[in-house]
């Protein structure tokens, strides 16, 4: 039933943030060749309407970002705590497919507007007449090379596999959090019968703090010192390996602890209006 | 075995009770009436059998089963307000409902949806007010659920809809399934219904045939109910 429930939100979803994408493109296209004319001698009304494409450019990168968090966040409270809700919590589905569909679909658009702003960027920016991409790409080293460079600092190659690992682990968890702090909060808030969305905001207030203890805590607990006292950059590595390590436990705790509240709000505390 | 039993259910909301101790128990083949003054508790009771509130003490189960994933294949469910999405038109719900619910006879709802004369590809909220509801309407009874839960289904409509709901309702439910009204409009649904249970303050006042009802009271059930409930 997961897969019909993500089938269904990438359904409500993508009919809002394809076109915003198609439209950040069609802009960055629009901004390459604004960026060409701009370098001539143009009236100053051209001038003006080139200048005009360069802002809405990087309006239209931001309002992706903006709808993306937006749509993440509105997703879970109109469709799981609002009228649809009657609609949703009635299906033969599980809490957690639920919860699990509105968070893997709201990762996947991150990840989508993250490369949709970089590959626009790369057209506005990159393929321009004075820039040989082919030169560029040529003027950047080989893997071979750059695993040549690693091995004289004494770096192995798995060390770097597991630092990139670990650092695509701390993304993804970081990812998962913002989704489940905004779920847990609206799902607990949601639980009385009046002020919800203000008990929302509330409830978002108190675990942001209660979070930032543990964070501090976390702060306390690393021996910053232990990567002063690394003598070579591959032993600095592996320090940093072991920070994110313990990073990452801490997260993951902090992650089981908001789906939980999510989950449990939605199980034990429903109370759709 | 009773398709939708409670014994003792309570539902506490803070310090207010919307249901105290409500035992019942629904049949197969039945149309119940669950009748009440606003604010008495049907919907409560109604919400707690799909799952959308838990009880605060007693127990309700639906083919045997507490409300869960299971049982909710098992019920198709009408709220008292308008639930579905409102960018989707008719083919999109009936996409949905086909997806989710293997009982869903997607060619009746189709047949239904073109006697109403809607188009499939408009918008649920490009549709008057009245067409929402019988499309809501068209797709919980196009499925062969074993109970159907009818939240106030003729609230707010006008005369040809009521007619055109009831109708539906009764054109279409599975004949092995208890379809449970909720209204406080016992006159338009008093046709229709087998069986009545009237609700007070969260209290079961009396579960009964309306045959019973006629014959031991010498009145209609609309008559019975204001006596009941006069103010």
């Amino acid at each position: 039933m997961l897969g019909k429930l993500l089938k269904h939100e990438f359904r409500a979803t993508g009919r809002i943030l394809l076109p915003i994408y198609g439209a950040v493109i069609a802009l960055a296209a629009l901004a390459n060749v604004s960026i060409r004319l701009l370098d001539r001698e143009l009236s100053p009304i051209l001038r003006f309407l080139f200048v005009l494409v360069l802002v809405c450019f990087v309006l239209g990168m931001i309002l992706a970002g903006v709808m993306t968090a937006w749509m993440m966040i509105k997703r879970f409270y109109t469709n799981l705590l609002k009228d649809e809700g009657y609609l949703m919590h009635t299906l033969p589905v599980s809490v957690h497919a639920l919860v699990w569909s509105k968070m893997i679909a709201a990762l996947c658009w991150f990840v989508m507007t993250f490369l949709v702003v970089w590959l626009s960027i790369g057209l506005t920016v990159l393929i321009q007449n004075n820039t040989n991409l082919g030169e560029l790409l040529a003027e950047l080293p080989s893997w071979h090379e750059i695993r040549q460079v690693l091995r004289e600092m004494g770096i192995r190659g798995g060390d770097i596999t597991l630092l990139l690992g670990e650092t695509a682990m701390a993304i993804l968890l970081g990812g998962v959090m913002t989704c489940l702090h905004f779920y847990a909060a609206m799902s607990l808030g949601h639980m009385f019968s009046e002020n919800k969305l203000l008990l929302s905001v509330v409830f978002f207030v108190l675990i942001s703090i209660m979070f930032s203890f543990f964070t501090t805590g976390y702060g306390f607990y690393i021996h910053w010192d232990s990567l002063d006292s690394a003598e070579t950059v591959a032993g600095g590595i592996r320090v940093v390996q072991g920070f994110i390590g313990k990073a990452l436990l801490m997260e993951g705790i902090q992650a089981a602890v908001l789906y939980l509240a999510t989950v449990l709000g939605l199980k034990k505390g429903l109370n759709l209006a | 075995m009773a398709i939708m039993e409670c014994a003792a259910l309570t539902k506490r909301f803070g310090a207010v009770k919307a249901l105290d101790g409500v035992s019942l128990a629904v049949q197969p083949g039945r149309v119940v009436g669950l009748l009440g003054p606003n604010g008495s508790g049907k919907t409560t009771l109604i919400k707690l059998a799909n799952g959308l509130l838990t009880p605060t003490g007693g127990e309700l189960k639906i083919m045997g089963m507490k409300p869960g994933s299971e049982t909710k294949a098992l019920v198709s469910y009408l709220p008292d307000k308008e639930y579905l999405p409102e960018w989707m038109n008719a083919k999109q719900l009936m996409d949905f409902y086909g997806d989710f619910y293997s009982d869903f006879d997607r060619e009746r709802a189709r047949e239904m949806l073109a006697r109403l004369g809607v188009d499939e590809k408009r918008r649920f909220k490009q549709l008057s007010k009245g067409t929402r509801e019988k499309v809501q309407l068209i797709l919980v009874m196009s499925r062969q659920a074993k109970l159907y839960l009818l939240d106030e289904p003729i609230g707010g409509v006008d005369p040809a809809t009521r007619d055109f709901i009831l109708d539906t309702i009764i054109r279409n439910y599975n004949p092995e399934a208890a379809v449970v009204i909720s209204t406080h409009l016992i006159a338009d649904v008093e046709q229709v219904l087998d069986d009545v249970i009237f609700v007070r303050e969260g209290h079961v006042l009396l579960q009964s045939t309306v045959d019973e009802i006629r014959a031991r009271e010498g009145k209609s059930v609309d008559q019975y109910f204001r006596e009941v409930f006069k103010c």
